[in-house]
């Protein structure tokens, strides 16, 4: 007959102790999260409709919608990634596939890991100095993505190498040995199956991208543009932008007497739009991963 | 008859470490050669470079020449052709990611066959000639990677045999899988001699002696002996090495 000793009374105790101590910590990080969610909604929800997201501020930004934010985001985000997830994921490919140990490969990886940590105002800084003035592209939407683009360009790179080192050697020698060239086994074996993790990794810069308000505020975001509504091609994109991250850090600090609820509606459209595309590359990781191989 | 490889002087280092130091031997047309040998002794490395992927080893060196119809290896402009003129199985057997049909029809169409009616031909011909046809006949479109252990390594003769090799190279193809699925490839092989030139690279003594012409054994990176299978494997080995490992008593 099985009777309980002090010691393993101990151990059930403490099981139990550590049990709830891990679940109240996790809980203490989600609290803050369902708080800031709840109460932007909570503030916001007043001034949330299709007319906010579509028209102009109005009244020296006191009023009126984020039209004019919202779509300058859009072109920012999307003009930073179709210049920094390219190279990217081709400056991976060739670091993980073709590449030999060198000092060449030794200091690109340690430039991309070194650069993912630089603080956004240094480069912003950089895109000043490079792109706005050096290059001539003064403040534009242009200048402000590429400035994005350097920013997302390393975090693209690792992520992009973890997702072709899952891909296991051993496809890798068997298509060697059937006579199949470095691109060949790249383009219909370790691309097709790593893809699901390359497209993830990029999409999670979006939100890094459409949040960050130092790199873009030098480099051709502004406080004020009226442009035309409901068009998506109001911008042109040698030419200055309004961003949401620095139109809510206006709205919030620099102008008096704002619409009660605007900057919460600004914040609900930010993190909705963000959480919505990371909703997006969840599904897609979901859904490519029922088709995993192997 | 002309030798089909010939080996001369050949050396291999890993870094500093040496993994064969100076061998020499020739391979006959349609033989079956036996490498038998324990672990580390060099016997995977061969066979890496005849069909020339030990470079993708970065720390590797080689010194000495291998001649493939006469032909010095290392002058073949076309490595990617050559890798195609050696089949290649490895110890644990691995299904490409694709479909049954496409883990066949992958070489062919690496070299260039896009023929819809010729693949189909190849890959009917190559999953019969690995016996692992009418099992998988009627789900081509599944995965490979899906197959059981035996049917993949099955599924990786038929793929080395798809580019129509010359020299059949197998790396411990039985390590993985069971003994009757072993016997059937053993048949397979017994027949594909009739076509190819066959290096067996074994961990199972018996394997040479039951299949092979003429059987080497490997040492640290050494061949002890090159012989006929019935030398090797009778009382009187030239040496003593061979006969106590063949045996079993070895060290």
């Amino acid at each position: 007959m099985f009777t309980e000793t002090p010691i393993d009374r101990r151990k059930r105790l403490t099981e139990n102790v550590m049990r709830i101590f891990l679940l109240v910590v996790t809980s203490v990080m989600i609290i803050p999260l369902l708080l800031i969610i709840g109460y932007l909604l909570y503030k916001a929800i007043p001034v949330l409709s299709l007319e906010f997201l579509f028209s102009n501020p109005r009244d020296n930004m006191r009023a009126g919608g984020i039209w004019a934010p919202f779509l300058g985001t859009i072109y920012l985000v999307v003009v930073s990634l179709l210049v920094s997830a390219p190279i990217g994921v081709f400056a991976a490919v060739y670091l993980n596939e073709y590449a030999r140990e060198s000092w060449f490969t030794r200091i690109t990886n340690l430039a991309v890991v070194n650069l993912a940590g630089v603080p956004s105002i240094v480069h912003a800084l950089f895109g000043v100095g490079a792109f706005v003035l050096f290059a001539g592209l003064g403040e534009s939407i242009l200048a402000a993505s590429l400035t994005l683009a350097i920013m997302t360009l390393p975090v693209i790179i690792a992520s992009t190498t973890e997702a072709l080192k899952a891909v296991p050697m051993p496809f890798r020698e068997a298509c060697w040995n059937l006579g199949a060239t470095r691109w060949q086994t790249i383009r219909r074996i370790v691309i097709p199956n790593s893809i699901s993790g390359i497209l993830t990794g990029v999409i999670l810069q979006v939100s890094r991208a459409a949040g960050e308000t130092a790199p873009i505020m030098f480099t051709g975001a502004v406080f004020y543009k009226a442009i035309a509504e409901g068009n998506l091609f109001a911008y042109n994109i040698t030419e200055q932008c309004m961003a949401l991250s620095l139109h809510l850090f206006t709205i919030s600090t620099q102008v008096p007497d704002v619409t009660e609820g605007t900057p919460h509606g600004t914040a609900v459209v930010l993190v909705g739009s963000v959480l919505l595309v990371n909703a997006a590359a969840i599904i897609l990781r979901v859904y490519l991963r029922t088709r995993k191989k192997w | 008859m002309r030798n089909k490889i010939e080996i001369s002087d050949l050396q291999v280092h890993y870094g500093d470490q040496s993994a064969l130091n100076g061998i020499s031997f020739d391979v006959q047309p349609n033989e079956i050669l036996g490498i038998i040998g324990p672990a580390q002794s060099g016997k995977t490395t061969l066979l890496k470079v005849i069909n020339r992927t030990l470079e993708f080893v970065p720390e590797a060196t080689l010194n000495g020449t291998v001649k493939l119809d006469g032909v010095d290896i290392s002058t073949i402009g076309d490595v990617y052709g050559l890798r195609r003129r050696i089949g290649m199985v490895l110890p644990l057997p691995v299904g490409l990611p694709l479909s049954i049909y496409d883990n066949v029809a992958f070489a062919p169409r690496a070299a260039g066959l896009r023929s819809k009616s010729q693949l189909d031909e190849l890959v009917e011909r190559c999953l019969q000639q690995a016996a692992l046809w009418d099992e998988v006949k009627d789900r081509l479109n599944t995965l490979g990677t899906k197959l059981s252990g035996g049917q993949q390594q099955r599924l990786t003769i038929a793929r080395a045999l798809s580019h129509q090799p010359e020299v059949l190279c197998l790396d411990e193809f039985s390590i993985a899988i069971d003994p009757v699925t072993t016997m059937r490839i053993e048949e397979v092989l017994k027949t594909l001699q009739k076509e190819m030139t066959i290096l067996l690279v074994t961990n199972l003594v018996q394997q040479a002696k039951r299949l092979a012409t003429r059987t080497a054994f490997f040492l640290n990176g050494d061949l002890i002996e090159i012989d006929s299978t019935d030398v090797i494997f009778s009382d009187t080995p030239t040496q003593q090495a061979t006969y106590d490992y063949v045996n079993g008593t070895f060290g």
